[in-house]
């Protein structure tokens, strides 16, 4: 193991955890400030990753576009197609309730995985997008990736810092208001519909510029990708384990589930021989067992979600209004 | 309690940190593979066959002098996110030499354009089949020793052509497989030259039935219905279906629906109609030598790419012994290793190479799965033959061009 091979698998992680803290970012969202329980990430995530990967690549016959436009107009336009997608999906299923709204996402994000597997004019089909141009991606292996790193860090900022933003202003109170009490907020005059609608959208489109990252990233996208396991439940127990409703710890999810993810192969790899097929299995156990613990010994995650008012300092002696579920 | 979280996160990490202690006279391989994942029940196989060439080198006098040849098992699990990561550990933190894998398309196209090619490492799939890695911008170092499903589809098209079937309708199981083949076969039959596809149409796998699918497909009066699906799998219920109601005459398939099942479910009497394509080499004394190699570790040779697998393997050995153990001169040394021109090695062969190659003459490998004279694209051409089932199994009716 080398030097620059350690840096080089550094910053390859370093990419993905950021990747994955913008998923885990638009799950806060949706989930921490809003309580949506949105089963559907992978949905999201393919539209995104698809939509930059028309966008940007070089023109095509087999399916719809490429436009050939500059990486930047792929990201937005990411944003902009998860968050179309997501409009007539949560004017319809958020008027489901947690688990019900589980059920309708998860079918919904079904849904986008088998049109983008089978609408070849648009995405062609299960051969999937090859090609999308990597920014920065011609230089050498290490500077490339640092470059990239540097790209997908900026946005991540810029994606927190706005996020907190929202989270801290009068918008974000209504938010957690409504999720804690919906009857009270609507008694308030606050259009609960629309507001749920809103935070919906917000994750969606966070999730979309994730899956457009990554298409990049790869400098491909195929519906392997859409995976529900890598693409959707990995994002929950990143945010499960780092505190939902906290969205540093949102982000410090993303980069404790993924190197326990990673770097537990490195360590698997250590068996003997005879048992390599089978310790492959053994980093799925570890998530399993990780998110058992967090949830039995602290269930409102590494970092949990910040309170104010009257409710600070008040986190070692739980009393009604603490729990917020 | 989140001391004990943290203590708990550092421990494994210093566990990790601790347990890598590289052998640097070690030559290391990567071999990537879907373990976990979709492909799950078929990886094993296709990871023992690998890690048999490597044994087999080992026993053989390893690579240049004396170094071992050491396979690196990740898991790739069939997926971008995962077989990029398994890539960047082997070629980052395991230091290999050369990758043999990953299995399934989107994997190798993802850590292709991530890891491989802009670290320069030469990958060679055994597995994927996706008509899209033929057209990757590598420099040449993305290897496959599995045809494109390009060349099965086209192959077949002609054949069937000149077999004088008519008009034929097209079902195929919607993945990178089916679609690629059904697409190839499409593009040649219909388009190049000038037969009739009446219908041409995806199903998804695991339903019960495809009664309506086959309705809707019977329809434009074709007589014949072309399969590009799993004989052990949703392919089966469909030919079953189509016979218990007699929406078709004839029957043709791809190599996946060359499968015992399909005999042992429907009986061959009932088969008579039906033929299916499928790579040639089953007779070729390479791979009776693979065969007996494999069995000999307890392997199951039928199994599916078993013996591509293997190819896979014992070809990324040869060139990194005809490149000294470098992994800068592996992509030329894989088309000089099985270009057709040189003394033939076969399965099993390695002394016999070593020092044909410690010689300078020139080797011609020749594998389990087919000869592998590969390409400028690193693709390797199909051999196949049609197939029809006879008292005993498949018989061959006529090769393939």
């Amino acid at each position: 193991m080398e030097f620059l091979g350690l840096v080089n698998y550094a910053l390859f992680t370093a990419i993905f955890i950021a990747i994955y803290a913008l998923l885990a970012l638009g799950l806060n969202i949706q989930w921490g400030f809003a309580g949506l329980f949105n089963a559907g990430i992978a949905g999201f995530f393919a539209v995104g990753a698809y939509t930059s990967a028309v966008l940007s690549t070089p023109a095509d016959d087999g399916r719809l576009g490429g436009f050939d436009l500059h990486f930047v107009f792929g990201w937005i336009g990411a944003m902009l197609a998860a968050a179309l997608v997501a409009w007539p999906i949560g004017k319809i299923c958020l008027r489901f309730r947690s688990d019900y709204l589980a059920i309708a996402s998860i079918g919904v994000a079904e849904i986008i995985r088998l049109v983008i597997k089978s609408e070849e004019v648009l995405t062609n089909g299960a051969r999937g997008i090859n090609g999308i141009p990597r920014p920065a991606g011609d230089i050498g292996y290490t500077e490339s990736q640092i470059a990239y790193l540097v790209i997908v860090l900026a946005v991540l900022i810029v994606a927190y810092v706005l996020v907190e933003r929202q989270f801290n202003a009068p918008w974000g109170r209504m938010m957690r208001a409504i999720r804690d009490n919906e009857d009270a907020a609507k008694a308030m005059g606050k259009d609960v519909e629309f507001r749920r609608l809103e935070a919906f959208i917000f994750g969606a489109a966070l999730m979309g510029l994730g899956g457009a990252l990554f298409a990049h990233f790869n400098r491909s996208i195929t519906p392997e990708a859409i995976d529900p396991m890598v693409a959707t439940f990995l994002v929950w127990i990143m945010l499960i384990l780092g505190g939902s409703g906290n969205n540093r710890g949102a982000i410090l999810g993303a980069a404790v589930v993924w190197i326990i993810w990673s770097v537990s192969e490195i360590a698997t790899d250590r068996l003997p021989h005879e048992y390599a097929i089978q310790a492959k299995y053994i980093r799925l156990f570890l998530i399993g067992l990780m998110l058992q613990l967090v949830l039995r010994f602290r269930p409102e995650g590494l970092l949990p979600e910040p309170l104010r008012g009257d409710l600070r300092g008040s986190r070692r002696t739980p009393k009604s209004g603490a729990d917020h579920s | 309690m989140k001391t004990k979280i943290l203590a708990l996160a550092a421990g494994l990490m210093a566990a990790t940190a601790l347990a890598s202690v590289p052998a640097q006279a070690d030559v290391k391989i990567g071999l990537l593979g879907g373990v976990s994942g979709p492909i799950a029940a078929m990886a094993p196989a296709m990871v023992d066959a690998a890690q048999l060439a490597v044994q087999q080198v080992n026993e053989q006098g390893g690579i240049g002098d004396g170094e071992k040849l050491v396979g690196v098992l990740g898991d790739s699990a069939c997926n971008p996110q995962n077989g990029t990561d398994a890539a960047t550990k082997a070629v980052n933190i395991e230091g290999v030499s050369g990758i043999v894998g990953p299995h399934c398309s989107g994997a190798v196209l993802a850590a292709a354009g991530s890891v491989t090619i802009p670290a320069g490492i030469v990958m060679i799939t055994p597995s994927g089949t996706s008509p899209e890695i033929t057209g990757l911008d590598d420099n040449g170092t993305v290897f496959r020793t599995v045809p494109s499903d390009d060349y099965q589809g086209r192959a077949l098209a002609r054949t069937l052509k000149e077999q004088g079937y008519g008009k034929v309708a097209v079902a195929y199981l919607n993945n990178d497989y089916g679609t690629g083949l059904a697409n190839a076969f499409k593009a040649e039959y219909a388009d190049a030259l000038g037969g009739e596809i009446t219908q041409f149409a995806a199903h998804e796998e695991g339903k019960a039935s495809y009664r309506s699918n086959l309705a809707e497909l019977a329809k434009g009066g074709a007589d014949t219905l072309v399969i590009f699906d799993y004989g052990d799998g949703t392919g089966l219920t469909i030919l079953r279906q189509a016979l218990e109601n007699g929406f078709f005459e004839k029957f043709v398939g791809g190599d996946g629906m060359k499968s015992d099942a399909v005999i042992n479910e429907l009986g061959a009497e009932n088969l008579a109609s039906f033929v299916a394509s499928s790579p040639v080499g089953e007779k070729s004394e390479s791979l009776d030598m693979f065969n007996e190699a494999f069995k000999g570790v307890g392997g199951d040779p039928d199994a599916i790419f078993a013996t591509t697998s293997y190819d896979a393997a014992f070809l990324m050995a040869l060139a990194l012994e005809k490149a000294g153990g470098k992994k800068e001169g592996v992509a030329a040394a894989m088309l000089e290793v099985s270009n057709g021109t040189g003394e033939a090695i076969r399965p099993g062969e390695w002394k016999k190479a070593k020092e044909l190659i410690a010689a300078g003459t020139a080797i011609d490998y020749k594998g389990a799965a087919g000869d592998h004279n590969f390409d400028a694209n690193g693709d390797v051409p199909g051999t196949y033959a049609l197939w029809e089932v006879g008292s005993d199994g498949y018989e061959v009716i006529m090769e393939m061009k």
